[in-house]
């Protein structure tokens, strides 16, 4: 994980995650970005629109405000057929989160896994000299 | 890696005992063998078999079929049920995202010497007629009201349409709709996630395979089934798509409040529950059947697609190439059912997250046609070695008449992606005889034969504990893979 912000680690039926960020903002939004990055790769340009939509989620804890942001992304990205390359959180306090997110359409990409949710199986979310380091396991 | 001080029980049951973790209410039984447990030790699936027994109101024992593996909440391969009138509830991870995957088989008049030159032909038909991969729309439309109508009929809306026949939904579990599914307690968004994809296979582990019999175990068996060497069958497994996930999503994510509600103390939240007497338990129970009827549905829909397939090759409507469903089993769900615990009949809720109903011959629930054989149980392999039918056996009142449900993964994905190379695994497959045709080249490796434990060693456990019984084995011509 030398110089990307994110990486595999090894699950027996499906993918696990590891994500660092300097703050929980860009962990936040390094862990939404992984997410798309693994399971696709952008290929063709059959519809140049971008599509930007506000995220807006609360939550009991961090844990939960976490997975279900990563779930909110994987629903909106297969209900609206869109691939999430753009993220900005511009507010993450009190365990409510906004967002603003940009995607494009899921026709341009190679999807090679489908993520069908982030599970709080083994969730961990931790502060760390670097900054902030969580891991999750996704259902493919 | 798991070091859990085992009980052995006998040759092919093990025992989680309670005192193991403090908070277990009943222990956990793993049904395997020496080998087989050497794999499962290999990930963390006998601690979430331990995880499950924290549920209030389970009944007997956390269970464990052969081909357990390290899920997320239940292991892959969990059986638990629990009793509503003992505080028993209900969660939405003990039947997983996907909720009612399944498999179906259906059988044909072909042997195989009427298929081998037309193999290629055929599968890269079902491939281009069959929407697979992720993500994928199929060309079966629904319009909203028509989606709430699939809610509740599951099978039947497909036939309804005219795709397939009463004789199908007499051969699939719950007659392809489960009773008491409440539309209202779906979400929009899995509405919205659900219309496009009736009649699509999906992805991952989901494959359509045309397969052949290559061997006999149970003659009288095979008889009744009008089955024997040589023969063509196809199998198909596919679950309720982004629909299934979607409810699946939204109901862990409102049960997290019941734990502390109801004070359910469970050691992995994917765990969250209510109890089955609650509003909370009663409107999840109403969206999982919704989901599993849209599953039931999609897979109607997939056999619809391959009987037209077929036609068009083979130049003869389907019913003169015999292409009757045997069965269709579910492996993710929870069910409400009738056992006998302690000489008592209860109705209790059996969760089968990857494992599969297997009822003995007489069992009330059966049709007709298989009360006295008993239910068949579908047990896919990987895409390289052998598929397996079964019939459900007396032995199975232990496991709440559960079975297996497939291979079980032994390598995880990533590990499979690293060491097998596509061109070798395809001339492989191709030096077997055995033709892939997957929307990715990473699904492929990722489910290679290398990455699952073999199917042989995972029957040979529930024929011999009696689970069930083996009746014959398939191995595949030709995959699709999504």
């Amino acid at each position: 994980m030398k110089d990307k912000p994110y990486e595999v680690f090894e699950h027996t039926a499906d993918i696990g995650i590891r994500v660092k960020g300097k703050d929980l903002k860009d962990l936040f939004r390094n862990a939404g970005l992984a997410v798309f990055a693994i399971s696709t790769h952008k290929q063709f340009t059959r519809n140049k629109i971008h599509t930007s939509i506000i995220i807006k989620q609360k939550a009991d804890n961090l844990e939960e405000l976490f997975i279900n942001w990563l779930n909110e992304l994987l629903s909106l990205s297969s209900a609206k057929g869109l691939i999430f390359h753009g993220i900005k959180i511009n507010k993450l306090a009190g365990n409510s989160l906004e967002a603003l997110v940009v995607g494009s359409d899921i026709a341009n990409y190679k999807v090679n896994t489908e993520i069908k949710a982030a599970t709080f199986h083994e969730l961990k979310i931790k502060q760390n000299d670097y900054g902030w380091l969580a891991e999750v396991i996704l259902d493919v | 890696m798991s070091d859990i001080n085992l009980e052995k029980i006998d040759d092919f049951r093990w025992r989680i005992p309670k005192a193991y973790k403090p908070g277990m209410r009943v222990p956990g039984i793993i049904y395997c063998d020496e080998k087989l447990l050497k794999d499962i030790r290999q990930d963390k699936a006998l601690e979430q078999v331990a995880n499950v027994a924290f549920l209030p109101g389970i009944v007997n024992a956390s269970l464990a079929m052969p081909d357990i593996h390290w899920g997320y909440g239940f292991p892959i391969g969990g059986v638990a049920a629990t009793d509503p009138e003992n505080g028993g509830v209900i969660s939405p991870g003990g039947v997983g995202f996907d909720i009612n995957c399944g498999v179906r088989m259906l059988k044909t008049n072909l042997q195989y010497e009427d298929v081998k030159d037309k193999l290629k032909d055929l599968t890269y038909a079902l491939f281009s007629d069959i929407p697979s991969g992720v993500g994928s729309k199929g060309d079966i439309r629904v319009s909203a009201k028509e989606e709430q109508e699939i809610l509740i009929k599951g099978a039947q809306w497909a036939v309804e349409k005219g795709y397939g026949t009463q004789d199908d939904l007499d051969c699939t579990e719950e007659n392809g709709a489960m009773p008491g599914a409440d539309p209202e307690a779906v979400s929009e968004r899995a509405y919205e996630r659900g219309k496009a994809q009736s009649g699509t296979l999906g992805s991952g582990n989901h494959f359509l395979e045309v397969q052949v019999i290559d061997q006999l175990y149970d003659r009288n068996a095979c008889d009744a089934l009008n089955l024997d060497l040589g023969q063509v069958t196809i199998m198909i497994h596919s679950g309720s798509r982004g629909f299934g996930y979607q409810v699946c999503e939204d109901y862990t994510r409102s049960m997290m409040s019941c734990l502390q509600k109801y004070n359910i103390n469970v050691p992995d939240r994917q765990l969250a529950s209510a109890p089955l007497k609650s509003d909370e338990g009663k409107a999840y129970l109403g969206a999982m059947k919704c989901a599993a009827n849209y599953a039931w549905a999609n897979r109607q829909c997939l056999m619809h697609l391959t009987r037209l397939t077929f036609e068009k090759i083979f130049n003869l409507a389907w019913q003169k190439l015999g292409m009757f469903l045997i069965y269709d089993v579910a492996h993710n769900i929870a069910k409400i059912e009738k056992h006998i615990v302690d000489g008592q009949e209860k109705t209790l809720c059996v969760h089968r997250k990857g494992a599969t109903r297997s009822l003995p011959a007489g069992h009330p629930e059966l049709p007709e046609r298989y009360k006295k054989l008993g239910q068949p149980v579908i047990i896919p392999g990987d895409m390289g070695r052998n598929s397996y039918l079964l019939v459900g056996q007396d032995g199975a009142k232990e496991t709440f008449f559960s079975c297996c449900h497939g291979a079980g993964r032994l390598k995880s994905r990533t590990a499979a992606a690293r060491s097998i190379n596509l061109d070798t695994l395809l001339k492989e497959l191709e030096s077997q005889g055995i033709i892939v045709k997957a929307s990715g080249r990473g699904t492929i490796v990722e489910e290679a034969p290398q990455a699952y434990k073999n199917v042989n060693d995972v029957v040979s456990v529930v024929h011999n504990t009696g689970l069930a019984k083996r009746v014959c084995r398939m191995r595949p011509l030709g995959v699709i893979k999504g």
